[in-house]
Parts: C-alpha cells; sequence; structure tokens
C-alpha cells in the first residue's frame, strides 16, 4: 500500500519537477525592440496604500513609454537591505534599484556599483528644489534621484480631540507634560509612536531635538570630533526623550510596538499626537476620512528649555530615490534614466501629490490636492530643518545608538551615559572621525 | 577482485551524489568562512587578513555575550524543558493514562508543521500591547495600560522566546520517545505490575533505562538546533530591543548583512560550529558515564 | 503486603496518575491548540473588529480577508512554487540519502565513518553562514535565481538528518538478506533498489515527511537566491504580510491560516507513518 503511493508520488513529483528546470531563465533584456529593465523596489505589499498608488504610477509610465518594460520585485525592511547588498556584492546588482540619500545605503553606493547620474541631472537640475540634489558622493555624484525631500518629524495634533479636552497645542515642552495627566485621565494616548525597531525614535524625534539644542554648527563639528556627543548639547536632547517616556507621555509598551501601530492608534483618535515622519502624509490621506483631515494639524515639537540650535525646527534629509547600475550603457541606460526620472520628475511627482506625497520637484500643487499634502507643503515651506542623524552618521552607529535610547528608557542607563557609550564608539568607528 | 571492484563502483555511485551536492552547497562556502573569519572585508573591496582579531572583538564584545548567555538558556530550555516534557506525555500516552490519546498525540505535534514564521508572527500579535495575552492580562488585572514588560528586562526578556520555543518544539520530543517508547517488550512492563511495582517504580527502574540512548541523541539534536536558532527569535522580535534577545546566529546576521562586516560574521558562523562541537563532546562525555552506571 | 493491600495501593496509585496525566495533558493540548484556534477564528474578523475585540468570535464571515490575501499576496504562484520547491527536492534528497545509507551501513569500507560523520557535522551549520559564499558561487555558475539554485541547497541541507535517519535504518537490517542475494548473482545497484529500497518504507517515509515538512516552512533561500516573483515560495510571501507597515490583521491573519493549513492537512494524513518511521528508525546507536 504505502509502496504505490509512494510510486505514485514518484511520477507526480517527476512531472511538476520536470516544470522546475524549465522556469526561471535570465531573460534576455532586448526583445524585438523592447528594453526590459529589473527593478528592485522597496516596497510593503501588503500596505494598501503604498501598493496601489505605486500600481498607479507604473502604469502611468509604461503607457507614457511603450518601448520600456519594467519588472519588478518588491522588499521591505530588513530583506530589502540584505538583497540589495548581496545582488551588490555578486555584481548583479538589477538595473535600477532603490536607494537612500546617506548612509543607509551607503556601502553600496559608495562601492562604485551605482551609477554617477549627475550627466542626466544637469539637463534637469532646476526643476527640483535645491535641497534635494545635495550632493551625495565624496565628489558630487548624485547617485539617486530623489522623490521628494522629507521631513523626518512632524508632531501631528488631532486638533478635535484637543477642543474636546479644551485644550491647545502646547508652546512649550512643560505645558506638554502638563497636557499628560488629562489626556491619559479621559482615557487616550497622549503621543502616539512606536519603536521596536529602535530607529522610530532617532529619526523622527532625536535628530528633531539635537537641531534644537545643538543645531547644525555644532553637528558639523561633532561629526568631525571637534565635538562630542557626550556634550550637553546631545545629552539634553536625550533627556527630553527619557522625560517623556518617564512621565508616560508615550503609548504603552511603546519599544514592543512595531512600526505602523502608533498611525493606527491616530486614525483611530485613541491618540492626541502622532510623532511620525512626514512621510506618513499618504498613509493619513489613504487611511482617514475627509472630515478627519480638517482637524488633523502639522506641527513641530514644542520648544524646550535650552535650545542653543534653531528653533521650531524639524530634521530633514533629500527623500530616497532610484539610482542605476553602473554597468548599463546607451539604450539601457538611457532607458533606466527614463524611469528615474519620471518617477522623481514632475510627471510621478504630479501622480504622486494627489495622493499625498510631497515631491522634491518645484511643481505648482494644483489647489485639489489632498488637503493633507497641502498642509505638509506649507509645514515644509515654513519650518527650518537639522540634520538626521542616520544620513550623516555611520550606519553601524545607529546599531549602537538605537539600543541605548531604548536601554535608557527602560531605565537601564542613563541618558549622559547613552551620549558617552555613543561617543566612544563613534571616536573609534565612524568614518567621519578618521 | 571484481567483486571489490564492483563494490567499489557501486558505492561511488550510491554514495556519489550526496557527497558532490553536500560539498558544493555546504562544504566550500564553509571553508571560505572559514578563510574569511581570518579577515576584515565588507563584500565589496579587497579582503585584509587580520589573524585573531575577530574572535578576540567577539568575545570582548557585550552584545556577543549576551547572545551566547540567551543561546545557552534556549539549550537549557530545550534539554531540560522539551525533553523532558516531550517525555512526559509521551509516557502518558504510553501508559494510556488518559483517553482519547490519539488526538492528543496529533494535537501536540501540530505546531512542529506550522513555518517558524507564522509561529513568529502569531505569538508576536498575542504578546503585542494590543494583542490576545495583554487583553488577557489587562481584564485580570484591571490595568488599562498593561504591557508585557519583560522584553524591557535585560535578564529575562528571553523568557516568552524560551516558552514559545518549548510551545513549538515540545511535541517532536513527545513523538521520538513514543516511538521508542513502544519498542519496550510488553512482556517486561506486566511482569512488574505483576510483582506489584508501584507506577513510578515502573518509570524509574524499568521504562528509563531503556532510554537512555534516546536521551543522548535527542539532547544532541536539541543542542545543534539550540545553537543555530534563528528564524523564529528573528521573525518575533529581531533580537531586540536593545539587543535583549539577541542570539549568536542573529548576532551573525546583523553582522553580515546589516553592518556588512564579511570577515566578522563569517568568524561568528564558525564560533557557532565549535560550540556546538564543544558542547556535544561534553554531553557525549556525560553520557558515556551514565551508560556504564546504568545500563 | 497482602495482595489486597498491594491492589489498594495500586489503585489508589493508578488514579492518582490518570488524575495528574489527564490534568497535564488536557493543559498542554489547551496551550497547543488555543492560540492557531484563535489565530483561524480571528481571521474570518475584518482588522478593526480585530483590534477592538479581540477575544470575540466574528460576527460574519469575512472571507475577503482571504480573497484579498490571496490576490495581494500572489498566494496561489507561491503556493505552486512552494510545492514544486518542496516535492522536488524531497524526492532527490530522500533517495540519495538512501543511497548514501546504504553505502555507510552496509559496505563497510572504512571512508564511510569519516563521511558519514562529514554529514552529520552539517548539522551544526546555519543556513546563513554558507548565504554569502553560496550566492556568490551560484551567480558565477548561472542558477542564481532559478529553481535549481533553490533545490540544490535545499538537498545539501537535508542531508545530515536524512543520511542519519537511512543510515541507523538501514544499518538494522538483516545482513542475510543481502547475502541471500548477493548468491543469486545479483549486483550491489539491484540489491539497492530490490531489496534495500522496498524494505526501508518506513524509514522512507519518516525520511519524505521530514524532508517535505523543512523545505515548504524554509525561508532564508529562498529569499536570498531569487528575486523574480515568479519563482517566490510561499514563507517568502507572508513574509511579506508581516512586513514593518502591514497593519492590516485580517489579512495577516489570513495569510498565516493560507500558509499553515497545507501542511496540518499534510500531518493530519501522513502522522502514522511518520511515527512508524522513528520507530522502525532504530535510534539505538
Amino acid at each position: 500500500m504505502l509502496h504505490k503511493q509512494i510510486l505514485v508520488a514518484v511520477a507526480i513529483v517527476t512531472l511538476i519537477g520536470s516544470f522546475a528546470f524549465a522556469g526561471g531563465q535570465q531573460d534576455a533584456a532586448e526583445d524585438d525592440g523592447v528594453i526590459t529593465l529589473e527593478v528592485l523596489h522597496y516596497l510593503d505589499l501588503a500596505d494598501n496604500t503604498s501598493s496601489g498608488n505605486f500600481e498607479e504610477l507604473v502604469d502611468a509610465f509604461h503607457a507614457a513609454n511603450p518601448d520600456i518594460r519594467l519588472e519588478f520585485d518588491y522588499l521591505f525592511n530588513e530583506p530589502y537591505h540584505n538583497k540589495l547588498q548581496s545582488s551588490a556584492i555578486a555584481g548583479q546588482l538589477p538595473d535600477a534599484v532603490f536607494l537612500w540619500p546617506g548612509k543607509r545605503t551607503g556601502e553600496v553606493t559608495s562601492s562604485g556599483a551605482v551609477k554617477d547620474l549627475s550627466p542626466w541631472v544637469d539637463g534637469v537640475r532646476d526643476e527640483f528644489a535645491p535641497a534635494a540634489l545635495s550632493p551625495q558622493g565624496p565628489n558630487g555624484e548624485i547617485w539617486e534621484l530623489p522623490e521628494q525631500v522629507t521631513a523626518t518629524h512632524v508632531m501631528f495634533a488631532n486638533e478635535r480631540l484637543l477642543d474636546e479636552l479644551g485644550l491647545e497645542f502646547p508652546r512649550t515642552l512643560e505645558e506638554l507634560l502638563e497636557q499628560g495627566e488629562i489626556i491619559r485621565e479621559a482615557g487616550y494616548i497622549p503621543i502616539a509612536m512606536d519603536n521596536a525597531d529602535g530607529w522610530q525614535m532617532q529619526s523622527t524625534l532625536l535628530s528633531a531635538l539635537v537641531e534644537r539644542t545643538a543645531g547644525r554648527e555644532w553637528f558639523d563639528r561633532a561629526v568631525e570630533g571637534e565635538a562630542s556627543f557626550s556634550d550637553p548639547e546631545f545629552v539634553s536632547a536625550v533627556e527630553v526623550i527619557q522625560t517623556l517616556h518617564e512621565e508616560e507621555m508615550f503609548s504603552p509598551g511603546i519599544n514592543q510596538a512595531s512600526y505602523g501601530e502608533a498611525l493606527t492608534d491616530f486614525v483611530t483618535e485613541e491618540a492626541v499626537y502622532l510623532i511620525d515622519g512626514g512621510w506618513r502624509t499618504s498613509n493619513l490621506t489613504g487611511e482617514m476620512t475627509e472630515d478627519q483631515y480638517e482637524y488633523v494639524s502639522y506641527n513641530v515639537f514644542p520648544e524646550l528649555p535650552n535650545e542653543q540650535g534653531q528653533a521650531g525646527s524639524t530634521a530633514i534629509v533629500a527623500g530616497t530615490g532610484f539610482g542605476m547600475n553602473a554597468e548599463l550603457e546607451g539604450e539601457m541606460a538611457d532607458a533606466a534614466w527614463e524611469w528615474i526620472y519620471f518617477f522623481a520628475g514632475p510627471e510621478g511627482s504630479r501622480i504622486k501629490a494627489e495622493q499625498g506625497w510631497l515631491p522634491a520637484v518645484d511643481i505648482e500643487l494644483p489647489d485639489d490636492s489632498p488637503e493633507l499634502t497641502l498642509k505638509l507643503a506649507d509645514f515644509l515651506n515654513s519650518t527650518p530643518g537639522g540634520y538626521v542623524i542616520d544620513a550623516v552618521m555611520d550606519a553601524e552607529g545607529m546599531g549602537v545608538l538605537h539600543p541605548l535610547l531604548q536601554e535608557m528608557m527602560f531605565g537601564n542607563v542613563t541618558p549622559q551615559e547613552v551620549g558617552n557609550r555613543y561617543e566612544e564608539w563613534v571616536e573609534n568607528n565612524d568614518s567621519g572621525r578618521s | 577482485m571484481t567483486i571489490s571492484r564492483e563494490k567499489k563502483v557501486a558505492y561511488g555511485v550510491l554514495v556519489g551524489p550526496a557527497v558532490l551536492i553536500y560539498a558544493a552547497v555546504i562544504i566550500f562556502p564553509i571553508l571560505f568562512s572559514l578563510a574569511a573569519g581570518f579577515t576584515q572585508w565588507n563584500g565589496l573591496s579587497t579582503p585584509q587578513f587580520v589573524g585573531l582579531d575577530n574572535y578576540v572583538r567577539m568575545f570582548t564584545d557585550p552584545v556577543f555575550r549576551l547572545g551566547l548567555r540567551n543561546n545557552l538558556l534556549i539549550v537549557a530550555v530545550s534539554v531540560f524543558g522539551q525533553i523532558p516534557f516531550g517525555f512526559a506525555l509521551a509516557y502518558i500516552i504510553y501508559r494510556r493514562m488518559v483517553r482519547g490519546h490519539a488526538f492528543f498525540e496529533t494535537m501536540i505535534f501540530l505546531p512542529i508543521t506550522i513555518s517558524a514564521i507564522v509561529v513568529a508572527k502569531l505569538w508576536n500579535q498575542i504578546f503585542s500591547p494590543r494583542g490576545l495575552f495583554t487583553e488577557l492580562m489587562r481584564i485580570i488585572t484591571e490595568n488599562d495600560r498593561f504591557v508585557l514588560t519583560i522584553f524591557e528586562s535585560r535578564t529575562f526578556a528571553i523568557v516568552p522566546i524560551l516558552f514559545v520555543i518549548l510551545w513549538m518544539y515540545t511535541g517532536i520530543y513527545m513523538i521520538i520517545f513514543l516511538a521508542n517508547l513502544q519498542r519496550i517488550d510488553p512482556g517486561v512492563i506486566e511482569a512488574a505490575i505483576i510483582d506489584g511495582a508501584r507506577e513510578h517504580q515502573i518509570l524509574l527502574r524499568v521504562v528509563l533505562p531503556q532510554m537512555v540512548n534516546v536521551v543522548f541523541t535527542t539532547a544532541v539534536f536539541a543542542i545543534a538546533g539550540s545553537l543555530k536558532s534563528f528564524d523564529l527569535i528573528f521573525a518575533m522580535t529581531g533580537g531586540g530591543p536593545a539587543h535583549y534577545t539577541e542570539v549568536i546566529a542573529i548576532y551573525m546576521y546583523l553582522n553580515t548583512f546589516k553592518y556588512y562586516n564579511y570577515g566578522f560574521g563569517s568568524a561568528i558562523s564558525m564560533m557557532i560550529v565549535f560550540l556546538s562541537l564543544g558542547l556535544i563532546t561534553a554531553v557525549q562525555a556525560v553520557f558515556r558515564k551514565l551508560e556504564a552506571r546504568y545500563v | 503486603m497482602s495482595d489486597l493491600t498491594v491492589g489498594a495501593a495500586r489503585n489508589r496509585d493508578v488514579i492518582a496518575w490518570k488524575l495528574f496525566a489527564t490534568v497535564f495533558m488536557v493543559f498542554f493540548t489547551f496551550l497547543t491548540l488555543a492560540p492557531l484556534i484563535w489565530l483561524f477564528y480571528s481571521s474570518l474578523k475584518p482588522h478593526p473588529e480585530i483590534v477592538r475585540n479581540v477575544f470575540a468570535l466574528p460576527k460574519e464571515f469575512h472571507i475577503r480577508n482571504f480573497t484579498r490575501a490571496w490576490e495581494i499576496g500572489s498566494l496561489g504562484l507561491y503556493t505552486i512554487n512552494s510545492v514544486i520547491y518542496t516535492a522536488t527536492a524531497t524526492l532527490i534528497t530522500v533517495f540519495l540519502a538512501l543511497g548514501a545509507g546504504y553505502g555507510f551501513a552496509k559496505f563497510g569500507f572504512r571512508i564511510s565513518h569519516y563521511l558519514y560523520t562529514f554529514f552529520i557535522l552539517g548539522l551544526l551549520v546555519t543556513a546563513h553562514s554558507v548565504l554569502v559564499p553560496l550566492f556568490i558561487l551560484e551567480t558565477r555558475l548561472g542558477i542564481d535565481d532559478t529553481r535549481l539554485g533553490v533545490i540544490l541547497p535545499y538537498v545539501a541541507f537535508g542531508l545530515p538528518f536524512l543520511i542519519y535517519l537511512s543510515t541507523t535504518y538501514i544499518r538494522g537490517i538483516p545482513d542475510s538478506l543481502e547475502e541471500v542475494a548477493r548468491i543469486d548473482g545479483a549486483s550491489y545497484l539491484k540489491i539497492f533498489w530490490h531489496v534495500i529500497r522496498p524494505i526501508s518504507a518506513p524509514a522512507v517515509a519518516t525520511m519524505t515527511i521530514f524532508s517535505f515538512v523543512n523545505n515548504w516552512n524554509e525561508f532564508v533561500f529562498v529569499f536570498v537566491l531569487t528575486s523574480k516573483q515568479e519563482l517566490r515560495s510561499l514563507p517568502v510571501g507572508v513574509n511579506a504580510f508581516a512586513g514593518g507597515m502591514s497593519r492590516d490583521y485580517g489579512l495577516l491573519f489570513a495569510a498565516l491560516v493560507i500558509a499553515t493549513v497545507p501542511m496540518i492537512l499534510f500531518y493530519m494524513f501522513f502522522h502514522e507513518q511518520l511515527k512508524k518511521g522513528f520507530a522502525a528508525g532504530a535510534i539505538k546507536e
């Protein structure tokens, strides 16, 4: 009986197995005039808003460029970076890849595997906001064309809830802390944030705080080693986070909450404030109702007691975008540029603006853009910005800083120790200090 | 002479393909890793020889030591948790102490068939600030802001993970023990009962001595599996928060794929192999002694 | 002690043990099943309902979770791929392991001892440690991003344990069977096919099931060694759902259920064989 079962299984498997070798051959890059490009994109397929939006974009591109065919591979989070890296090492980088401007994908961009886009960019430079096209490589190379200028820190507020509680957006940190008690009594979460991955606290809050307490000038010196992260300028920013946590201003279990939980809390109106990046605008647009748009306000963190840097600032970085494989030449390279430019330039931006993205391109936002996009635009236009820490410091150092921040919130480490230990790592390891 | 040659050829045909594939996929890369472990290399530029630096760095890194400690805890839970539990469950079923044993058997083995990723996501959900367990605790403790703070403790953050590992793997040990229990001659048990033996005597005097070998083998598998442990923990907490639930395999992964330190990462993977060998040899020694005394 | 007292003592004994055993068993089983049952019925609720009311049974069967998860996650395609990878790799591995087991167990060559240890050491190796060199190797050979490129590592990593099982089992086959066939003039390969293979059926069953389950649930290799959507497998697809920004728990749970059901069904049908295989696997080294 078993014997027969096995025979049958063998037969079926052999049949299936013969298909195994049939699939998955490398595609010919060019096929009767249509150029096919392999593109690796950073996208969470299960995020309805983003994936739906992206599909729209791709369809528009294909319609406008019938002689170019894009084949996508989507990955997200760690898996994306793994794949990017392994491909680069094996010399198998896809034709176009999604890159970060700073250190996040620094190893790959500085390795020579990615082509410098400057020749193409020079032709369209004035279409972009200057901040977006700041040099990415040591010789002014542009590795990727940013799709937007990102503010990584926005303190969203639910004005309706504030009214309900008889409160106003606080001007100072003190006022914010005083509100905490009232908000919690009413059963709401004061500030929704999630930090299971560790980067959120650094990118969406600490960076902006550092710009307040220390400022760009100090930071430039710190990168070179003439100032230190154990200085009070840096430590006082870290202290603010400690204070917020001790005063129960954050969502409970913030360091176990995975990215997106805070957004949910804000959308379901269980939280009064949300601290997240400006990029959340498209998610908010997709998930909130039109009525809700009206009472969402874009703010920066309230004033800190000892600001030596820029007041009322956020943290800004040129956004992510596509770059191309350095080995592409001629037609393939031009085709890749078509996509890169489409994605970040006027065409793509127009589509994305309708979806809630704020582009790097200077375009006139149509008046019927989603309300939140307009609010974001206003926010960016009126808010100065400092560095985002992980854009200027080594990625490996983030692996030291993020856990330190978490440990501090657990009460195992003091803010000063966070500064000291991070400084120690930076002194010994960061590439800026060599 | 002809027999010998025919035999050799047959041997080659039977064993050859397996050896070939194995060598290509595992041996070659391992040797590569062994060599790379002595270098400083980011994968893209040329490697630089640094001798034992990587190993020194490993042992002086508190994160590695924390990972090692976590791994040893997992080994302990596997050997002293899964194996005894598995055995207890098998024994109960074997001695027919409950009805519907087939049902229980099937159910307890179930978690093994589920992918580690699924298990991880499921339990993550359950323990998360908005999950099943947390909600339950909120009702029980009447505290609306209750969250599982055990993750914030450097010492105890690994506990929920230990629990999930137990949940997932005990079934397999149950099955192994059950299968082996059923090979015991029933006559011996009956004779013992007739002689007036109580249950615990049957357990200690008749059954256990015959199981020593099985326990040894399962212990070896448990150790090997524990030190390699990656999928489940990575999908559950990623080694966080703040490295509290990190294990060596994750430490290696982060250094290799996140920080591009291939030399260092390779050294770490070699360390996993060395540690496993060490532990298994130790266990073997212990069992030789036990066997000598009891069997 | 008189017979009566012994009998009474035994009776109390039995009841006490039965009680303890039942409680223990029920507790363990409950612990095992509860999360799964929760997963299943939660997958039938839409996301807001899940968040608001964690314990409640679904008000209606929100099948949309499943259809959407299936579509968005291309789960149909992934399932087919999973089947292909798993079935092919299992078939090859079992076959090779059986052959090697015969070689090691019965041929008496000294080299067998070394080769066997060689394979057993493979149990200590994690997928990640070979990942990068393997990736580079495959790219140079041009088999990366192909099904073959995934199947070969599956086979290689499956060999250690399967060879352990087959060698142990075949050792237990009486030499006499082989001798009789030799006297009749059969070649070794013929013996392998006609004698060893049929007798090893229980071990083959165990090996197959083991290999099947492991390969089905495998994640890392498909993940790193393939990029094309058409080649991805189910665990990889599910992982996409568990990504950072995915917050639709309904979809997530539905995906988890879809990923789990095939294995559960498989197990339901074959668990008898699995047990027999372990028993016959004669773990008595």
